[in-house]
């Protein structure tokens, strides 16, 4: 017998989760306080639709904005830290640094300054999303291969094409992996901050349902975060293909590429 | 009838005009300890359509001296002239280069890397691609102007990076050692490709390599460099008929100029 394409193998898996989600509530080998089941959770969604469409708009719209400052903070500064050495030396360790800790302890500093509406939420997660896109794009720019450099010199490039012609589709790969990660993370710190401390989002829905134990309202909040973060994630894979060709093209139909060559005069050194 | 010789030679002398003439040439850089003597007094002459070889030890300054050709460094002291007039900054309507690596963009397909030059200088998209095209056909790639530099051979690669060399039509081609990288069956064709190309363009070439046997079968003169501070110590005409065959290199002819450079180079470290 053949082995199972990974894609199958993968969609049975979901399959399977999805199904013992269903099953294992239903024979009673957990109660549903710890898991509803599937139906169960979907049923609540559907019924209560109006707060978690309600909730998924506020979310959203947090979301939408931290990213955007995340995402074209981190690359405004990752291309200036990354392109000058002097802030380079002076930021980078400090950067580094920075994203290792916590941020999410200085979560109450943001609700201090920024109340418990949707301003600190979306103050909190740009911020939050910004490290891993900063430095990535500084990372970006720092390795580029100095030899694309002096051949776009050697052919009378002026710096602002080197910048525009080189610098930027060179490092457009790893900035793109930083904004799949910052955005992620824009995400996770929007609905952390509502489960903190907040009065709307799907975050605050997760938090207040949980305090009074109804279960099948904390999962409906939970899926819809999981369907999010999927999407999002989606989304930013098929932006990385559709940029990225050039990185893939002509893998998927080597074989048949070879069959050309073969056909026709043999292929030059 | 004095008077008559008088302007024939003046006839002959510029027909054989020179390309590139370097005059007391000589570079310190700033080392780990101190200043450090790179290349030392270097004259020497191309004369146009000419193909002239350097080699030298590993670390003599060949290269270094290839890039102050090519405009992409600066010498301490000393003057380049390339058709008559000083080189100080990379002038691709004089000088073209191919690099050691082929340093091609990934980014952009074979036929994009090779309109590069002249899409950095806003040509017309139609001239471009037209110009393109003949490149691609004079290093036999032609059907290959889609494809990106990862779906190539090393020797495809630097093929891409003669066309690209020559695509601004400039009368001097510098290489700095364009087939290092390549095994040696692909170096050998590469080898002959490249003197095919030479004998249908009528550029004049540089050409550094560390391959003695590269070198004689190449090249109409040789200059063997000194290891540091690098110096010409020789200069070995190559007597061999063109166009030159695999062949020659079995005869004693090509054996006793091989070993004579090799000689110098024994000396020389």
């Amino acid at each position: 017998m053949r082995r199972p394409a990974p894609a199958t193998v993968r969609r049975l898996i979901l399959v399977l989760i999805l199904v013992l989600w269903e099953l294992v509530p239903r024979t009673g080998l957990l109660a549903e306080l710890f898991l509803p089941s599937l139906s169960k959770t979907l049923t609540v969604l559907i019924q209560n639709f109006d707060e978690y469409g309600e909730a998924l708009l506020v979310t959203l719209y947090e979301v939408a904005l931290a990213m955007t400052i995340a995402c074209g903070g981190g690359i405004l500064v990752g291309a200036l830290v990354g392109g000058l050495a002097v802030l380079r030396n002076l930021l980078l360790p400090v950067f580094s640094s920075l994203y290792a800790v916590p941020i999410v302890i200085l979560y109450p500093i943001f609700t201090a300054w920024f109340g418990i509406g949707s301003e600190s939420k979306i103050a909190f997660a740009g911020v939050y999303g910004f490290f891993p896109v900063m430095l990535s794009t500084a990372a970006g720019i720092q390795t580029i291969d100095q030899s694309f450099l002096v051949a776009a010199r050697s052919m009378g490039a002026s710096l602002p094409q080197q910048i525009t012609r080189v610098v930027i589709p060179a490092s457009i790969p790893t900035v793109l992996s930083g904004l799949r990660l910052g955005g992620a993370l824009a995400i996770i710190g929007v609905v952390v901050s509502e489960m903190l401390t907040s009065a709307a989002g799907i975050g605050y829905l997760v938090s207040r349902y949980r305090t009074v134990l109804d279960s099948p309202r904390v999962f409906a909040a939970i899926l819809m975060i999981l369907v999010l973060s999927v999407l999002f994630d989606a989304l930013a894979r098929w932006v990385e293909r559709r940029t990225l060709v050039w990185q893939t093209a002509g893998r998927r139909d080597r074989t048949s590429a070879q069959g050309e060559t073969i056909a026709g005069a043999p292929a030059p050194a | 009838m004095q008077h008559l010789a008088n302007v024939s030679e003046l006839r002959g002398a510029k027909a054989h005009a020179a390309a590139i003439e370097v005059a007391g040439l000589s570079h310190v850089y700033a080392g780990r300890e101190g200043q450090v003597p790179a290349l030392e007094d270097i004259a020497l002459t191309v004369g146009a359509g000419r193909f002239v070889v350097i080699v030298g030890p590993s670390g003599c300054g060949k290269t270094s001296l290839l890039m102050m050709m090519a405009g992409l460094r600066n010498q301490t002291s000393g003057t380049i002239l390339c058709a008559g007039r000083p080189i100080d900054a990379p002038d691709p309507d004089r000088v073209g280069v191919v690099f050691q690596e082929a340093s091609l963009f990934p980014w952009l397909t074979a036929l994009d890397n090779i309109e590069f030059p002249l899409s950095i200088r806003h040509a017309p998209r139609e001239e471009r691609r037209r110009r393109a095209n003949a490149m691609l056909e004079l290093v036999g790639l032609q059907g290959f102007g889609g494809r990106y530099p990862h779906e190539l051979s090393g020797g495809m690669k630097q093929r891409v990076s003669i066309a690209r060399g020559l695509v601004q039509d400039p009368p001097v081609l510098l290489m700095d050692e364009p087939f290092a990288a390549l095994d040696e069956q692909t170096r050998m064709t590469m080898g002959h490709e490249l003197l095919r190309i030479w004998s249908q363009t009528a550029k004049t070439v540089v050409f550094v390599t560390h391959s003695l046997t590269e070198a004689v079968y190449l090249a109409d003169e040789v200059l063997v460099m000194s290891a540091r501070p690098g110096r010409i110590i020789d200069r070995v005409d190559i007597t061999l008929p063109r166009p030159r065959t695999y062949e020659m290199m079995a005869t004693d002819v090509f054996g006793r100029l091989r070993e004579r450079i090799w000689q110098q180079i024994r000396k020389a470290t």
